[in-house]
Parts: structure tokens; C-alpha cells; sequence
């Protein structure tokens, strides 16, 4: 069994909370992105007129994945990273929740190389809050590294 | 007890705990790890290097699959922005107009073989099947400002759907009326939707096609797939303000297809009834286009053969070749030319 937890270690305010920001940012544009998909799709702030064409993106047949919206998804995937990132949760001296907020965070990349890749080469057109959800992942990922990084050996008190 | 075995196992690690930060400590417990594992000598001071960089820059050493991670997002956009467009283009016309960009669109398949050629319907065949009455005339809209793109050419602008059977009937006719004038490329093939009235109606979608003339230019629009997202279709291409203004003034209630012509001529809703191509695939529907006894050349070419005689009235009547037709000429009057 390893034993590289971060258990062990405090992980600074500024990066608990850092992470928590961006993932409850994530959630919020995730979450508008859910609206406009059930309600009008063509109601995105968004310009739709050129390369970036949010209509175009959220109304694609890549759209849906395994029968769920990729917004849903989003939202879904985003509500989970907010849990992992609260305050409590980087205080809770469990391997399991390290390892998972690390999976978390990578599967959030992995997802977004996924769907630039279809936006840049299979639909051909950029939705701009698509992205931003992007760049939110590809920030939280960095950010949960960072934070395992820079964790500090925590000594426990003498008994 | 659980904590204890944690700090157990990895031996420095408890090392690094007495310690002021984790470079030192991480060091050490390299060092010792790679002893313990018989790791060569000559390995050693690389591994110590890369250590040490790491206990010096852990912020930085972390960050390094990012870092990989923006290196493969950045090659992506090179690739897409040196290899230029690799999805299907779309009709010239539109993107000079500031059209929407290329797109792959699920709902095409390749036309199928013989079907284009077979859109240059003979002359002899057109006047042959002349004006059916069971083809519907284009309107005249009360304009005298024939509508010209930037080059001076009287613009003929398509507005439908993939999944639209009415649309789908309209194409045939449109495509050939346009192939007496000029030259498709890239056109594909579609069908209406099967959840729809006139189920599956094979057709061409001018998504992704170019179309060039001498005599005029060609704006298409296909507002959505034949694929079903939620309880609609998916969207395709939006009309551009201009587009979005034909269709208000002369298309109140916004139904497909429509068809401007020059600003002169309408055609809203199908020519005639997609029943005439239920049940026909796309290449038995392009076989019959140069009978004309078959019903589907009475409908399709005598759609088309009133097109046409719109589209001579804002293009000067020419080519003069077309426009003194027999069939043609006929039409023409009857147009209120």
C-alpha cells in the first residue's frame, strides 16, 4: 500500500480556496450552458457568425454523449470537483480523496482535449462558454497539482 | 496506527517531516529510495539532478503535465489554423457574405454516384416538359430593385432545413434550374427526416456545396440537420441579417423552403408534392430527371423550368440561350415578365 497521502501534509488556504473558486466557476458556466441547452440553444451570449459559433457547437450532434448532454456532463463533473475542493474535503485526511480529486481533476483534462479536438476538427466552430469551462478545467487540474506540491508536512502533536 | 504505517513504510519520509520544507526532504528520500531499489551509479547523479530540481521547484514540477497538457491543445489549433479547412466548404457566395463556418454535418452522406451529372437535365427535356400545372409558379414580389451581391450579380437566396420533406422536394428542382446557369461542386446527399410527413425523401443538400456562374450568385442556407437533438433538429446554419430580412418581408410566417429570387421572385414551400419521390432512392430520381413522361421529371424539371424563367427576369435574360427557350420564354410571360 503506498503511502504517499497527503493525509499527512496541509495544503495552504490559498490553494484550498483558489481550487474551490475555479470549480464553483465551473459549475456556474456549466450551469448556463444546461439552461440554454434544454430551453434555446440559440439564446447563448455568443457570437454565432464566425469561427466562434456557440449555437453551432452546443447544437451538434457531439453535443450528446452516451445519450447525456456534454453540458450535463459538465455541470455534473463540476458539482463533483466543487465537493472535492470545499475546505472540509482538503481537511479530510483520506487517501481515497486525494486520489480522487487528482482522477477528478485529470479526467476533467482529458475530457476537454477530447472536445477541443471535436470542436477544432469534427464541428469546426468554437463555443466561447465551452471554452471557458475549458480553460476553468485545465486551471483546476494545475491548481490541484500545485496544492499536492506545496502541501506542508503536518507533524502531529506530541501525545 | 493507520498514520504510524503511512510514515513507516517510505523511511525518509519521516526524515522530511523533521524538516523546515519538502525540498530537502524529498531529496533525501530519493536518495535513499534509489539506493535501496539498485538503481546504477551512472544513473545516479541524473536522478539526484532531477531530484533536486524538484525539491528546489515543486510548484514548477508539478505543474509539468499541464504544461504537457497546453503543449497538445496549442498543437491542435497549429495544426487546424496551418492545415487550413478540412471539413467541407461551404458555398462560396456565403462566405464572402460573412457566412457561418465549415462544418461536418452528420446528417449527409456522399451523393450518390451519377446523380450530379445527371442535374444537367437536357434542354430538349426541359422544353419538352415545359410548365405542368401541377407545378406551382413563383411569385412576384413587387420589387423593381433586383437584389446583386458585392460582384453585380442577382442573388438567389435558399432558405430551408435537411430534415424539411418540402425542402427536399425543392432541391431537386433548384439544383437543376441552377445547373442551366452554372456549375455545382461538393454537393451531398440527404434526406428528410423519418419522423416527419413525406418520411426519408431522398434529396441533395447544399451544405458544404459551391456553386459558381457567370450569371448570378447562389446563397444557400440549411438551417438544421435531419438529426433530432431534444424535441428539435440540429441547427446548422443561421441566416445572415440580410437572409433574416428576405425572409421577414416576404416570408411572414417564416416558412421552408424558401426561395428569393433577386428580390423579384418567391418561392415559398415545395413546387410540388414530395409524394412524387416517395419510396425512390437519389440515383432513381436522377434517372427519371431526363424522361419527361415520368411524374418525377413533370415535377421536378417543370419546378425547375418556372425557376428558371424567374431567375432570366433578374439576370437580363441571359444567357440568351435559356432565356429564348421555348419553354422558357413561355413561362416567362406568364411570370407577368
Amino acid at each position: 500500500m503506498t503511502t504517499h497521502a497527503i493525509e499527512a501534509r496541509r495544503v495552504p488556504r490559498w490553494a484550498q480556496f483558489s481550487a474551490l473558486a475555479l470549480a464553483l466557476a465551473a459549475a456556474a458556466v456549466a450551469s448556463y450552458l444546461t439552461v440554454t441547452h434544454y430551453s434555446d440553444p440559440a439564446s447563448l451570449a455568443c457570437p454565432d457568425t464566425g469561427v466562434v459559433n456557440c449555437t453551432l457547437v452546443t447544437t451538434s450532434s457531439w453535443s450528446v454523449f452516451l445519450g447525456v448532454p456534454v453540458a450535463v456532463l459538465g455541470l455534473a463533473w463540476s458539482l463533483v470537483m466543487v465537493g472535492l475542493t470545499l475546505p472540509r474535503s482538503w481537511r479530510t485526511a483520506s487517501v481515497a480523496l486525494d486520489r480522487a480529486r487528482l482522477a477528478a481533476s485529470s479526467l476533467g483534462v482529458v475530457a476537454v482535449v477530447y472536445l477541443v479536438y471535436v470542436e477544432l476538427f469534427r464541428i469546426g466552430a468554437i463555443c466561447l462558454w465551452c471554452t471557458a469551462v475549458h480553460v476553468l478545467a485545465v486551471c483546476l487540474f494545475g491548481m490541484v497539482l500545485a496544492a499536492r506540491a506545496v502541501a506542508r508536512p503536518h507533524v502531529p502533536a506530541p501525545v | 496506527m493507520s498514520k504510524s504505517t503511512n510514515r513507516r513504510v517510505p523511511s525518509g519520509r519521516r526524515t522530511t517531516s523533521t524538516q523546515s520544507a519538502m525540498s530537502t526532504g524529498s531529496t533525501s528520500r530519493g536518495r535513499s529510495g534509489r539506493d535501496r531499489t539498485g538503481t546504477g551509479p551512472s544513473a545516479q547523479p541524473a536522478a539526484a539532478g532531477l531530484k533536486g530540481f524538484r525539491s528546489r521547484h515543486p510548484v514548477v514540477s508539478a505543474l509539468v503535465p499541464v504544461a504537457l497538457v497546453l503543449a497538445v491543445l496549442a498543437t491542435m489549433v497549429i495544426v487546424k489554423v496551418t492545415s487550413g479547412s478540412s471539413a467541407p466548404a461551404l458555398a462560396a457566395s456565403r462566405l464572402a457574405g460573412g457566412g457561418t463556418v465549415p462544418a461536418v454535418d452528420p446528417g449527409i452522406t456522399a451523393l450518390a454516384p451519377g446523380v450530379a451529372a445527371a442535374l444537367e437535365v437536357p434542354a430538349a427535356t426541359l422544353d419538352n416538359v415545359g410548365s405542368p400545372s401541377s407545378v406551382v409558379a413563383p411569385s412576384r414580389t413587387g420589387e423593381n430593385q433586383i437584389l446583386r451581391g458585392t460582384d453585380g450579380k442577382p442573388v438567389v437566396t435558399y432558405i430551408g432545413a435537411e430534415y424539411c420533406p418540402y425542402c427536399a422536394a425543392e432541391r431537386w428542382s433548384i439544383a437543376v434550374a441552377l445547373s442551366r446557369f452554372g456549375t455545382f461542386s461538393n454537393l451531398s446527399g440527404t434526406h428528410s427526416a423519418s419522423n416527419d410527413v413525406y418520411p426519408n425523401t431522398q434529396t441533395l443538400s447544399f451544405y458544404g456545396s459551391q456553386y459558381s456562374s457567370p450569371y448570378l450568385d447562389f446563397e444557400p442556407v440549411e438551417e438544421a440537420t435531419n438529426q433530432v437533438v431534444g424535441n428539435s433538429y440540429a441547427t446548422l446554419q443561421r441566416p445572415t441579417a440580410a437572409e433574416s430580412d428576405l425572409l421577414a418581408r416576404f416570408d411572414a410566417g417564416g416558412s421552408i423552403p424558401f426561395l428569393d429570387i433577386g428580390n423579384t421572385y418567391v418561392v415559398i414551400g415545395a413546387s410540388y408534392s414530395p409524394q412524387v419521390l416517395a419510396g425512390l432512392s437519389q440515383s432513381q430520381i436522377a434517372g427519371q430527371l431526363a424522361n419527361p413522361s415520368s411524374p418525377v421529371a413533370q415535377a421536378i424539371d417543370g419546378a425547375a423550368n418556372e425557376i428558371t424563367a424567374a431567375i432570366t427576369q433578374v439576370t437580363g435574360e441571359q444567357p440568351t440561350s435559356i432565356a429564348n427557350s421555348p419553354a422558357i420564354a413561355s413561362i416567362a410571360k406568364s411570370l407577368g415578365a
